[in-house]
C-alpha cells in the first residue's frame, strides 16, 4: 500500500436547476426545489446596502438591516423573536456594500409561515426608536471593542489607508463612530422607504418544497408590495499614494497583524476567473505559496493567506498574516517577495493543476446544504450574472492557464504599490521595519 | 426526524468502524476519532496532544510533508483536524470516488508516522503552534478566558485543569522522543473510531477497503489506563477572580461544575442553556440586552466533556457605564429565576423547535454527520445516539430543567471571573 490509490469513476454532478421568474411588481423569484431535503432556505436581497445610503449617513444601511429583526408593526421586538423562534425559525438580517439581506433556514413545513413573517418584517418593520437607540449603542460599543482587537484594528486601518480619502469603501460598510453617532430612527425610516422596494429585490428559495406552492407563497406575501428603490450610487475607487507603511501601535502585542495589498477587482472584471485561481495559488489553500513559506517553512505564523474582495466597484486585494513580533520585518519581506514572484514567474503546470483541480473538484461540496445553494444564487441576482453561471463555472476554471495566471498577476498584483499596515508593538518593531526601506513609515495610535 | 443509517464493525485489531451510507450527493466523509486529548497529557507536556495533531500532517512513510493536504485538495476535498480535552479528530470530505485516497492517507499515518518525523519538522510545527497560541489566546482581548476558567473550575490534579493549547514552556520542552512515545501509546487502531458517511458503493465494499488499509496495522496491546477523572460534584465554594486586561468593556464569566456529557442531567442543562442563551427570545438576551440594556451581549456555553464533571459557562459583556456588580446581579437573577420557576411551555416549544432545525442543519452536512457518529462511538460506544439526539432533547421537561439547575448553580459551585479594563483597575 505504498502508492496513492486510484480513484474510481466520478459521478457526474450538476448544479441544481432552478426556475427564475419576476412578479409584476419587479421582485425577482428564484426557486430551487430539492425534493430529497428536509430543510428550506430563504434569502431576500435588496439593493439597500451601504452603496445605497448617503455618505453623510454612513452606517444607516447596516443599522436599518439589523433593525428589521426587531419587530413589525404588529409584533414588538420580544413578540417577533418569540413568534419566529417558536416555529424553529431564526431570522437573520445584515447588509454589505452591495445588498441588504434577510432570511432563514427552517424545516420545510415552515416555509409559508416563514415567508409571511419575512414579508411582514421587510415590508412593515416596526423601526422602533427604542430599539434603534439600543442597536446604535451596541454598534458604537462594538467599534470600541474592535479597538482592542489587533486583527480588526488592522482590517479597519487597511481600508482607511488604501482608498483615496473621498472613496466610501475606505471605511467599514457599517460606518464610523463619527457617522453613526448623529443617526436617528427617522433616518432609518427614510432609508427603508427609499431603498427597500420590490423592483430592486430578489428572493431565493432552495430546499424542500414544490415550485407551485413556493411561488404561490411569494405571490401571496409579496405580490402587493409596491414601490421603486433608489438603487446604488456609482463609485469610482482610487488608491491613496504608493508603497508605504502604517504601523498601528499596540504596546505589549506578542504578534504583529499584517495586511498588505492594494486595490483589486470589481465583480465584472474580465479576468475574474484567472484572479480567483491565482489568488488560490498564492494564498487561498493550505498549500498555497504564502502559507507554505510563512507557516510550513518559516513557522512565523499560524496562517497566511490572500484574497480579492470583488464588489460592484473595485474592492481591495489583501494578504493577511498574524506573525510573531520578533520576525515582523522578515515576514513583511518574505510576503512581498511572494507577491513579486507571482508576477515574475509563470507557475508550473503541476502547481496550477492542483489548485484548479481543487476548485473544480470541491464544486459539489460547496453546494451540500440548502443554505449553500441559496447563497450561491445571490451573486447571480446581485451582480446580474448569467443563469448559466454555475453550469459553466468549472469550465471557466479549467480554462485558466499558466500564461493567463502570469498575465493576471502582472496586472493585479503590485507589490511596488502595496500598502503595508501592521498592528503591533512599535517600540519593538519600528526600527527593523523602517530598515527594510520599503517607503515612508507612519506610526499611529490604536 | 429521519434516521441516519448505521452499521458497526470491529476489525481484528480493534478498530471500530461506523458506516452510514447516503448516496444523495456524490460526497463521502472519512472521520477518525482517536481516544486521546489534552486530558491524557503528562505533567510538563501540556499542549502536546495538539502539537502531535500538527505532526500528523508532516508526512508518513509514503506521504511527504504537506502532501496530505495537497492530495486531498487536488481530489476536490476539504480536510482538517482538531484536538480538545477528551479527543483528537481527523477528517476529510471529498467526492465519493476518492474514498480510498482518504483511507490510504489516514492508514499510512496511523501505521507509519514515525519514519517521517524529524527535528526540523517538530521545530517548525512548535513555532506554528506557539503562533496559534499567540493569535488565539495571548494577543486577543479576553483570549485566555477558557484557560482561566478551567484552572479555577477543576482542581490542580485534575486533567481538565490545564488548557488544550498548553503553555509556551511545555511546548518548548516537547521532544522527538515525546512524539515517538505518544504515537506508540495512543495512535493505535484499538484506540480509534473510523466513520465513513455518504456516497459509497456498499457497506461490504467500504468495509473491504477499510480492511485492506487498516487491517494490517497492529494494535497496542498495552493501551494505558484512562486517566483518573474523579472530581467532587461541586466546587465547594464561590471562587472569584478579577482580571485587569486590555479590554474596553468589562466582561463577566460564570462557570459551574455539572454532570458529564451523556447523562440525563447534562441533557436537561443543555435545554437550560438554550432557554437562557440561544436566540433573541432567550431569557438573557431579552432581559439583559434588550430590556434592561445592561449587557452588550450574553452567551451560554455547555462543554460536552465526559470526564468526572463537565462545565456550564455563562458570559455577559457590560455596556459602557454599567457596573460589573449590577450586571452580575442581574445575570444571576435570571439564572436563579429559571432554576426556581423552571421554563414555561413557550420556552420549551421554542428551544425544542430550534434544536430540531439545528440538528437537521447539522446532519445535512455529511462531514458533521460523520463527526457526530465518531463522537458517540468514541465516547459512549453508541453511535446510534445520533438518532436519539432530538428525542432526548425534546424529552426534557420543566421539572428536569429546574432540578438540574438547582443542583448545579448554587453559591457552593460557582466561579465568577471578571475582566476589567486595565487602566480602570490600576
Amino acid at each position: 500500500m505504498s502508492g496513492r490509490p486510484a480513484a474510481t469513476a466520478p459521478r457526474p454532478y450538476r448544479f441544481p436547476d432552478f426556475e427564475r421568474t419576476r412578479l409584476p411588481n419587479g421582485l425577482g423569484v428564484w426557486l430551487v426545489p430539492l425534493p430529497d431535503r428536509e430543510l428550506v432556505s430563504v434569502q431576500l436581497m435588496t439593493d439597500a446596502g451601504a452603496a445605497s445610503e448617503d455618505e453623510a449617513q454612513a452606517g444607516i444601511a447596516a443599522l436599518t438591516a439589523q433593525l428589521l429583526v426587531t419587530g413589525t408593526q404588529r409584533l414588538d421586538a420580544a413578540a417577533f423573536a418569540e413568534t419566529t423562534e417558536r416555529l424553529g425559525i431564526e431570522v437573520g438580517s445584515e447588509s454589505s456594500w452591495d445588498s441588504a439581506r434577510a432570511g432563514f433556514t427552517a424545516l420545510g413545513d415552515q416555509l409559508d409561515a416563514g415567508l409571511a413573517l419575512l414579508a411582514e418584517m421587510i415590508r412593515g418593520p416596526r423601526l422602533d426608536d427604542g430599539e434603534f437607540d439600543r442597536l446604535k449603542a451596541e454598534r458604537l460599543n462594538d467599534i470600541l471593542q474592535a479597538r482592542a482587537d489587533p486583527g480588526r484594528l488592522a482590517d479597519e486601518r487597511f481600508l482607511r489607508e488604501v482608498y483615496a480619502s473621498d472613496v466610501p469603501y475606505g471605511r467599514l460598510s457599517a460606518g464610523t463612530p463619527e457617522t453613526v453617532e448623529p443617526l436617528g430612527v427617522a433616518d432609518a425610516r427614510a432609508h427603508h422607504a427609499a431603498a427597500f422596494a420590490p423592483d430592486v429585490a430578489n428572493i431565493v428559495i432552495a430546499g424542500a418544497f414544490t415550485p407551485s406552492e413556493a411561488l404561490a407563497g411569494v405571490e401571496a406575501h409579496f405580490g402587493d408590495w409596491a414601490g421603486r428603490g433608489r438603487g446604488h450610487r456609482a463609485m469610482e475607487p482610487a488608491q491613496r499614494g504608493g508603497r508605504r507603511i502604517v504601523l498601528v501601535d499596540r504596546p505589549g502585542s506578542v504578534q504583529s497583524e499584517l495586511r498588505v495589498g492594494h486595490l483589486g477587482i470589481d465583480r465584472a472584471h474580465p479576468r475574474y476567473f484567472d484572479a480567483v485561481v491565482m489568488a488560490a495559488l498564492l494564498g487561498g489553500v493550505f498549500g498555497s505559496r504564502l502559507n507554505r513559506r510563512l507557516r510550513e517553512e518559516l513557522g512565523y505564523t499560524y496562517g497566511a493567506r490572500c484574497a480579492f474582495d470583488p464588489r460592484r466597484a473595485t474592492g481591495p486585494f489583501t494578504a493577511t498574516a498574524a506573525v510573531q513580533t520578533e520576525v515582523t520585518a522578515d515576514a513583511i519581506k518574505e510576503l512581498l517577495a511572494q507577491l513579486q514572484r507571482m508576477r515574475d514567474e509563470t507557475p508550473a503546470d503541476r502547481e496550477l493543476a492542483e489548485v484548479r483541480d481543487f476548485l473544480v473538484g470541491v464544486f459539489p461540496l460547496r453546494f451540500e446544504t440548502t443554505a449553500g445553494i441559496a447563497a450561491a444564487l445571490e451573486p447571480l441576482a446581485v451582480y446580474n450574472l448569467s443563469d448559466e453561471y454555475w453550469h459553466t463555472y468549472r469550465s471557466q476554471i479549467e480554462a485558466v492557464t499558466p500564461d493567463s495566471v502570469r498575465a493576471t498577476a502582472a496586472e493585479l498584483v503590485r507589490p511596488d504599490e502595496a500598502l503595508v499596515v501592521l498592528t503591533g508593538d512599535a517600540s519593538r518593531i519600528r526600527d527593523e521595519v523602517e530598515a527594510l526601506d520599503l517607503g515612508p513609515i507612519e506610526v499611529v495610535a490604536a | 426526524m429521519p434516521q441516519v443509517p448505521i452499521a458497526r464493525h470491529v476489525l481484528d485489531n480493534g478498530l471500530r468502524v461506523v458506516l452510514s451510507r447516503d448516496p444523495r450527493a456524490p460526497l463521502v466523509a472519512v472521520n477518525l476519532w482517536y481516544d486521546v486529548g489534552s486530558k491524557h497529557e503528562k505533567p510538563g507536556r501540556t499542549g502536546f496532544a495538539h502539537l502531535f495533531e500538527h505532526m500528523m500532517f508532516q508526512g508518513s512513510a509514503n506521504v511527504d510533508k504537506g502532501e496530505h493536504f495537497s492530495l486531498v485538495q487536488a481530489a476536490g476535498g476539504t480536510l482538517n483536524a482538531s484536538t480538545w480535552l477528551d479527543r483528537t479528530n481527523y477528517y476529510e470530505t471529498l467526492p465519493g470516488h476518492e474514498l480510498e485516497l482518504a483511507l490510504w492517507l489516514e492508514a499510512d499515518r496511523m501505521a507509519s508516522l514515525l519514519p517521517a518525523m524529524t527535528q526540523e519538522k517538530l521545530d517548525n510545527q512548535r513555532d506554528v503552534v506557539k503562533n496559534e497560541r499567540r493569535w488565539s489566546v495571548d494577543n486577543q482581548p479576553y483570549g485566555d478566558w477558557d484557560e482561566r476558567m478551567q484552572r479555577l473550575t477543576y482542581p490542580a490534579h485534575h486533567p481538565y485543569h490545564h488548557p488544550t493549547i498548553g503553555s509556551m514552556e511545555d511546548l518548548t520542552a516537547a521532544s522527538l522522543d515525546d512524539v515517538g512515545e505518544f504515537f506508540a501509546m495512543y495512535y493505535a487502531p484499538n484506540n480509534a473510531v473510523l466513520t465513513i458517511a455518504g456516497d459509497f458503493e456498499s457497506e461490504d465494499a467500504a468495509l473491504a477497503l477499510v480492511r485492506r488499509h487498516f487491517g494490517p496495522i497492529p494494535p497496542n496491546a498495552n493501551l494505558p489506563a484512562a486517566p483518573d477523572m474523579t472530581v467532587e460534584e461541586r466546587i465547594g465554594t464561590t471562587i472569584r477572580e478579577t482580571v485587569p486586561d486590555q479590554v474596553p468593556l468589562p466582561r463577566i464569566y460564570f462557570a459551574h461544575r455539572i454532570p458529564p456529557f451523556g447523562t440525563d442531567a447534562f441533557d436537561a442543562l443543555d435545554v437550560a442553556a438554550d432557554v437562557l442563551g440561544s436566540g433573541r427570545a432567550s431569557r438573557l438576551y431579552g432581559s439583559l440586552v434588550r430590556e434592561q440594556r445592561l449587557a452588550q451581549d450574553a452567551s451560554v456555553f455547555i462543554f460536552p466533556i465526559v470526564g468526572g464533571a463537565a462545565m456550564f459557562a455563562v458570559w455577559v459583556t457590560a455596556r459602557p457605564g454599567v457596573a460589573p456588580e449590577a450586571l452580575e446581579a442581574a445575570t444571576l437573577a435570571e439564572v436563579e429565576r429559571l432554576a426556581t420557576e423552571g421554563p414555561d411551555d413557550a420556552d420549551l416549544e421554542r428551544v425544542r423547535n430550534l434544536h430540531a432545525a439545528h440538528a437537521a442543519g447539522a446532519l445535512e452536512r455529511i462531514g458533521e454527520r460523520a463527526d457526530r457518529l465518531s463522537m458517540y462511538a468514541c465516547l459512549f460506544d453508541e453511535p446510534e445516539r445520533v438518532n436519539s439526539e432530538v428525542s432526548r432533547y425534546a424529552g426534557v421537561d420543566a421539572d428536569r430543567v429546574r432540578a438540574a439547575l438547582t443542583e448545579s448553580i448554587g453559591t457552593d459551585n460557582r466561579v465568577t471571573m471578571t475582566y476589567v479594563p486595565a487602566e480602570a483597575a490600576a
